[in-house]
Formats: C-alpha cells, structure tokens, sequence
C-alpha cells in the first residue's frame, strides 16, 4: 500500500511554514515496509499531521492519499473500515478507555479485526512490563503503563501503515527501547510502513528515512 | 467478522437516568393500552351495531320518504321522490342500491268474497324484486293473466288478526292466507270496472304495503289512469350497514325521514364512535409523548457515554454497527412493554365480554386481529426511529473534531 501526501498543510497555518518544512507544502510518497522517522520541535504540528493522516481532523489544505484514493473521498464507514484493516495509531494522549481494565481496552480493539489470540496478548504485556497490570482498571495505572497499553492495542488488528505520535513521551529509555523492539517486531510481520513522530530525543529508532517538519 | 457487543455494553452510561426511562416506559405501556383498548372498543362498537335490522345477504334495507311539511302539504309532487333524487341517493359511497316504491294511479276496491265479507278501497305498490325479502317464483303477472299475485306486510296480517273477532270475521293464519281468493276491481278513467283474482303468495316482514308485480301495475297505470308513475313517496335503500353515521348524517341533511327503529343504535354508535375515536387519539399522543421522552433519555445516555462512543469510532467501529447495536439494546423492552398492553387488553376484552356483556355472539371473548398488527407496527416503528437516531447522534461525533 502506498501513501502519498500532496501540498499537505493546516489551514491554520502561514503559508510561510511550507519554506522551513520538509513534510508542509510537500508531494511526498511512502511505501510499505518503510521506517519513516518525523523530527518535529514542538508546536510545529506533529499531532496535526497524525490526525491528518488518521482522518479524524479535516482542516487541512493539500491531498492525502492511500493508493491514490484521497482521504477526503472516503466515506465515513470507509474510514471506520480502513481503520480497522489497513490503519493503525499510537496516540500521543494515549485515549483509553478509563473505565475499563487494560484487558477490556485490548480485547474492545482486537475484536474488530483479531490479529493476535488472546494468548498473545498476555505475552506482549509481559514483554512490556504490564502482564500483572491486565485486570488494572486503566485510570489507576501510571501514565507509563497507559501508553504501553496503547502501544500494544496498536498491534491488535492487521495494518500497512502505524502512525506513532511522540509514543514514548511518558517511558524511560529501557521501556522505551523495549516497546520499539515489539514495534519494530510487529510492523515487519505486516510488512508496513511506520511513520514515527517525535521530538528529536529517540535515537533507537531505526529508520530508513528521515523528515524535518 | 463482526464484533461482539458484550464488550461494548459496560461503555454505555445506563446507570444515571433511571427516573427518566421508567416514566418512558409506563408512559409508552399506558399509551399503548388506551390506543389499543378504543380500536378493540371500536371493533366491538361495530359487530353489537350491525346485528340490529332485518338483513339480507349482508345486507339492510331502509325505507326513506320526504318529510311532510306545511309548507308541501298541498303539494303531493313535493313529497315525492325524482329521478335525480334517487340517483343521487344511489350515487353515495355508503349506499349499495336504492329503489323506488311505485304505487297504483287508478282506484282499485279489494273484497274476499262469502269467507271474509268486507269490501274497501285500497292501494297496491310495486318494487324491484331484489329488495323484497320473500319472492316465490309465482310473483309474476303478464297481460292477460287474471290472478294477480300479492306480497302482503306480515303486520298487516297481524293487524286484521287483532281487530277480526270483534267485528265477527275468522282470524287467518299465515298458511290459510294463501289459499284466500281475493277479488280485485279497477276502476278507469271512466270508472268501468276490470275484475282480477288476487292471491297472497307470501308475506313480507321488510315492506310494508301490498306489493303486487311491476308489470301489472306499469301496465294498470298506463291503462287505467293513463300514464306510468315514475315518481315515489318512498325509497327503499340497500346499504351494509343501516346505523352507518354517514348515511344517518347525509338523511339528516336531506330532511329525508326514515324508520327510526332500524336506525335508533345509529345515534349512540356515532356518539360512541367519536368517544372512542377521541380515546383513540388520545392515546396515540400518550404512545407519541413516551417515545419523545425516550428519544430524550437516549440522547441523554449517549450524551452521557460520548466520550466512549467517540473513541470507538476512532479506534474503527463502523458507525452502522454501533448505532444498530445500541439501538437494539431498548427493542426487547420495548417489545415487553408493548406486550405487556395487548396482555392487559386481552384481559380487558374478556372480562368485558364475559361479565359486561354476558357472553353475547357477536361479540369475541378475544382482542381483534388488528390490535396485533397495531402491535407489531409500535414496535418497528421505535425500533426504527431508535436506530435513526442513535445513528444522526453517532454520525454527529463524526464531524467533530476529535
């Protein structure tokens, strides 16, 4: 599958932050199997880019497209669709449900399109440190635990493309270093492309191209 | 593969609102209960009704003459019934058939010979055999035929009957009546009498007249007093139901008179008709206010559960899926309430049959057909709008930004 983005930017942007960009104002094309790896400082729209390319905010000028289809075409039940078989995202403010224990978050997503047994599951939280965490209703773990909760809620449906917004930003560099392992595990199973926003802080991340937003 | 819903449940904030629902709910099965018991009342208003008039093949026949007033008084034309007034009767979407009741235009004198020693002055009349209730095949008359056959009104029979001892006559039964010869003169313009043997051949409960065949007496008209009647003091109309409201109203408006007697139920089923069709009303807005309120305590809930509903949506839960689940979630309360309503209904119509109305025939101790399709139309109906609903809402998420 291929994604291509086309004089992407915010609508609440200056058109001035095409100049500085390498991403804004840009035709640009990614591949499966691609390690792209977006350097952004913040407020230069990181999580604007994520949610752009997710399809769950529209302001923008510019085209994307997933194998020359624009996003913008999609009906509402095509996005759910391709969320479900093609589109996988870690976000950056987690969104779990808070109500419900680590293994209900999973479970509720690993429904829709399994990827993995139920088994499995048990075995990546244990990769990731939160296998004892799996009847812990969500809003009484830490911030750490959350994210890696939403890091492997991302592996549990098939996908050509994982969006990763800042997905580290509450790990130390261990958990860090072993959450992008899984990461990297999972993503060549699929063959997908991994597009990786973040400060300019994690150097593990092995990738094959890199963007200055 | 579709998900499952188990899991999507806890997600939906039901514990708040609980006040809310349970009003909704009783509202709907009150509703439900008074929309349901006026059709049953109103069906029930239908089979008493239209038990009450002499019927033939379905069918009730009234007489209708024009009411006598001072001012048409000396106007015998005025009284009588024209073409286009009887076309017009006929016209009327409630009227199956009208016919006019044609009488004689020449002086005719019945007597009985030694039995029943009696001569009188009478009159005869004629009507499409159709609206007799009895007509043997030997109620007919052609010229030259000197035995003119006679339907006679059965409470003509009864009243020769009460006054024939007192004036010394023998009482007659209704099989010896047959066998009377009667004799029949009629007198023409210039008063020469014509002799004709008249016999009664059957005895009418519907007509009251002594009705003789039309071709004796088109013939007796156009040969005795020079030319054919073609106007009626009477009508008679067929009609599938004489206590209809309609008819009544569209007589009334007319000034046309009518037997009292075969329409009096008319009157309290038109009062009774508008009561239950008012009952009926009534509780359509009951069913229509509870499910308002329920479209309010839904929106409250998923008002409520946004927060988890949005991100279902965005994690990839088609927005057809959820909406149709959360939609089905309420159908089997509300088929239970809905059910609940034909219960009590079905008891009601029992004991209404049983202890009201004593068991009578024409009535059914069970709840009408029409009730159960009522039922099941309530229950597609919320399921439907539910589900329009809860998709506009989820479909509303979409469009916000996230």
């Amino acid at each position: 599958m291929q994604l291509q983005i086309k004089n992407l930017l915010p609508t609440y942007f200056d058109e001035s932050r095409k100049n500085n960009s390498e991403v804004w104002g840009k035709d640009l094309i990614f591949n499966s199997g691609e390690l792209v790896k977006i350097v952004a400082p913040s407020g230069s729209g990181k999580t604007s880019l994520i949610h752009f390319l997710y399809g769950i905010r529209q302001l923008f000028s510019g085209n994307i497209l997933y194998d020359n289809k624009d996003l913008k075409n999609y009906s509402i039940e095509n996005i759910a669709a391709f969320r479900k078989d093609n589109l996988s995202i870690v976000f950056q403010d987690m969104r779990l449900f808070s109500h419900q224990t680590v293994w209900e978050n999973l479970e509720i997503k690993r429904q829709l399109n399994p990827f993995h047994t139920p088994e499995k599951i048990q075995e990546l939280c244990e990769r990731l440190g939160i296998g004892d965490k799996l009847n812990s209703i969500c809003s009484n773990c830490s911030y750490g635990e959350q994210q890696r909760v939403s890091i492997i809620r991302s592996f549990m449906q098939p996908f050509d493309f994982l969006l990763l917004d800042e997905p580290f930003s509450h790990l130390d560099n261990a958990n860090s270093e072993k959450a992008m392992e899984l990461i990297l595990e999972e993503a060549k199973k699929r063959k997908a492309c991994v597009l990786f926003v973040d400060l300019e802080r994690v150097e593990f991340f092995p990738y094959t191209r890199i963007l200055h937003l | 593969m579709n998900p499952s819903f188990k899991h999507i449940k806890p997600l939906l904030q039901t514990d708040g609102n609980k006040t809310s629902r349970w009003f909704s709910y009783i509202g709907l099965c009150i509703g439900v209960l008074l929309l349901l018991c006026s059709i049953q009342m109103f069906v029930n208003l239908q089979s008493l009704l239209r038990q009450n008039s002499t019927r033939k093949n379905g069918y009730d026949f009234i007489p209708v003459r024009k009411a006598v007033t001072n001012e048409t008084m000396g106007n015998a034309e005025l009284n009588m019934f024209s073409k286009e007034e009887a076309d017009e009767l006929s016209k009327q979407s409630f009227i199956d058939g009208v016919a006019p009741l044609i009488a004689n235009n020449f002086r005719l004198q019945l007597s009985a010979g030694r039995v029943l020693e009696f001569e009188t002055d009478f009159f005869i009349e004629a009507i499409a055999n159709e609206f007799i209730d009895t007509v043997p095949s030997s109620f007919i008359w052609k010229e030259g035929d000197e035995t003119i056959p006679m339907i006679v009104s059965s409470d003509f029979l009864e009243i020769y009957n009460v006054f024939a001892p007192g004036y010394g006559l023998p009482q007659l039964s209704e099989a010896t009546i047959s066998s009377l010869v009667l004799t029949i003169k009629c007198f023409d313009r210039q008063q020469n009498e014509i002799l004709f043997k008249g016999n009664i051949v059957a005895l009418s409960d519907r007509i009251n007249s002594i009705l003789v065949p039309k071709t004796f007496l088109d013939w007796g008209n156009t040969n005795f007093g020079n030319k054919p009647v073609t106007k009626a003091s009477r009508l008679y109309l067929k009609t599938k139901d004489a206590n209809n409201p309609e008819l009544l109203s569209f007589l009334e408006k007319k000034n046309y008179k009518l037997n009292k007697d075969k329409t009096r139920f008319g009157r309290v089923k038109q009062v009774l008709q508008g009561v239950f069709t008012g009952l009926g009303f009534f509780g359509l807005i009951v069913v229509i206010l509870a499910l308002l309120l329920f479209s309010f305590y839904l929106q409250l809930l998923i008002a409520k559960s946004k927060d988890n509903l949005q991100l279902l949506l965005t994690i990839g839960y088609s927005p057809t899926w959820l909406s149709s689940n959360v939609a089905k979630q309420f159908i089997p309360v509300y088929i239970i309430v809905v059910l609940v309503a034909l219960a009590i209904t079905q008891i009601l119509q029992w004991s209404f049959h049983h202890f009201v109305m004593y068991n009578r025939p024409e009535l059914s101790s069970f709840i009408h057909w029409s009730l159960l399709a009522v039922t099941m139309l309530l229950i597609l109906l919320s399921g439907i709008t539910n589900h329009w609903l809860v998709k506009k809402l989820l479909h509303n998420f979409y469009k916000q930004p996230q």
